[in-house]
């Protein structure tokens, strides 16, 4: 079976910088998967799916999204973020319309939806992320978790089969993070892989069914949680052993 | 802004067409600017405060604060009008002080309240507009008159980024001051100039950010929205003839 998103051998270095970012990362994510990506500040996981979305061109490796080779060119990188949706840590760096509804319909007009079809998709994106009672609010009339979940409906109304998040449980507290969990496990129950990179080790273990080790730009392990919380290695590098959790 | 901000979007009359506000405001101004008795400003001035205040409920308390902020600029230009300076003595009453002359005349004394009347009104017209209409109905109604779409785009992104980089400066303002940055006069200025370069930097690192997530969601060249849903009301085409009508024949009247 062709993996649905394949990164593979990824090297990667930040222009201006003396250490690479990634040096030889590889991951495969098959579909319906709920997997968290662990490893510490630094560990390259930002830069990892920063390329899985094509936003960062790997020197060397490649990246295949359902068993077809990412082509940089502006049609092969809409086709690729058409499957592949990433949602950024700071819900402030996404929302840029001053009006919720508008902000969602940025990606499905991109795609070239028509308005019927892209008003369609606002809808249900936004009733997935409970946020349609908001979407005639203006958008700095939100609260941090009311930001965040309108980020992720805009990524949600481009329907795509991959949904990448940066860290968006953190600051979040525990009803709040509860409510984005739920929206995630909707997601997976749809068919949606959803990769949660985190330092959230509750999260990691209660909800992920894999979880990603990265350490110094590679991806260590890919393991069941519970086989992860259990290796003595593993557990210094997601920093279980670090505080009370696990 | 903030007070201007919260009844554009909570008054009664948020969901009417923007074309519609923006029609009577228009209206209202283009007579002002080009009838020349007082009346019509004060006119214009009653007409907008009783649509603001009676047809989209906005609090007179509202209406009075925006206008009275505008207040100082407009009597600031007055004063260049009605009062003339000089060093030779003036016909008609003036006051000397020191080496100056200052005095007024019945001419420049009409100018003035010409010009009051004029600005008021105008003032008024556009109080009623940006109170009943938030800014994002305005750009919507640009977009629609088919105002360049890079100019659109800058207006909508300018809107936003003032709310976030509101919310970084109290933010910074509020550690600095935790750590008593503004304790004493000079140690407040270094510590604005500090907070002024810092919320460049922050911008700029944002405007990066903002960058790469419009293009995760596919950007492709203009900032592509769905247009707002808005309902029109019969009223306003009525509100806008009686408008029109009133104005000129004050106008008119001598």
């Amino acid at each position: 079976m062709t993996a649905l998103l394949e990164l593979e051998q990824l090297h990667y270095r930040f222009p201006g910088s003396a250490e690479p970012a990634l040096r030889g990362a590889s991951l495969r994510l098959e579909t319906g998967q709920r997997v968290a990506l662990l490893g510490r500040n630094g560990a390259g996981k930002s830069t990892l799916l920063l390329h899985a979305n094509g936003l960062l061109r790997p020197s060397s490796g490649q990246v295949r999204v359902a068993g077809a080779p990412l082509v940089y060119t502006r049609r092969g990188l809409l086709a690729a973020r058409r499957q592949v949706g990433l949602v950024f840590q700071n819900p402030d760096d996404q929302l840029f319309s001053a009006s919720v509804a508008q902000d969602i319909s940025f990606g499905p007009l991109n795609l070239g939806l028509d308005l019927a079809e892209a008003r369609r998709r606002v809808a249900e994106a936004a009733a997935l992320c409970e946020v349609d009672d908001l979407l005639d609010r203006p958008t700095h009339a939100l609260s941090g978790g009311q930001k965040l979940r309108v980020a992720l409906a805009g990524v949600l109304a481009m329907a795509p089969r991959v949904i990448l998040a940066d860290e968006v449980t953190s600051g979040l507290d525990p009803w709040m993070r509860r409510q984005v969990v739920a929206i995630f496990n909707r997601l997976v129950a749809q068919g949606v892989t959803v990769l949660l990179a985190t330092h959230d080790l509750h999260v990691a273990r209660r909800w992920a069914d894999r979880v990603a080790v990265m350490d110094a730009g590679q991806v260590v392990a890919v393991a069941p949680s519970a086989e992860v919380f259990r290796d003595g290695e593993l557990r210094r590098l997601i920093g279980a052993d670090a505080c009370m959790e696990g | 802004m903030h007070i201007i901000d919260r009844y554009a979007y909570s008054n009664a009359i948020r969901g009417v067409d923007p074309a519609q506000k923006g029609g009577l405001a228009l209206i209202a101004m283009l007579l002002c600017l080009a009838l020349e008795q007082p009346a019509v400003g004060l006119l214009t001035l009653g007409w907008m405060f009783a649509l603001a205040t009676l047809w989209a409920r906005v609090p007179a308390r509202a209406f009075g604060r925006a206008l009275l902020a505008e207040g100082p600029f407009l009597l600031l230009s007055l004063v260049g009008v009605a009062l003339s300076v000089s060093l030779a003595p003036l016909a008609g009453p003036a006051l000397r002080l020191g080496p100056f002359w200052i005095g007024s005349s019945p001419e420049s004394l009409f100018l003035a309240t010409r010009l009051f009347t004029r600005a008021l009104g105008c003032a008024a017209a556009l109080n009623f507009l940006i109170l009943t209409t938030p800014l994002l109905d305005l750009i919507e109604l640009l977009r629609r008159l088919r105002v360049p779409e890079t100019l659109i785009d800058l207006m909508s992104l300018t809107y936003r980024a003032i709310a976030v980089l509101l919310e970084s400066l109290q933010r910074m303002a509020t550690a600095q001051d935790a750590r008593l940055g503004y304790a004493g006069p000079w140690r407040a200025l270094r510590s604005a100039g500090l907070l002024g370069s810092q919320l460049f930097l922050d911008a700029y690192r944002r405007s990066q950010r903002l960058q790469m997530a419009l293009e995760s969601r596919g950007l492709a060249g203009s900032l592509r929205v769905l247009p707002l849903a808005y309902r029109r009301d019969r009223r306003a085409r009525w509100f806008g003839a009686a408008l029109a009508a009133s104005l000129l024949l004050a106008g008119a009247w001598r």
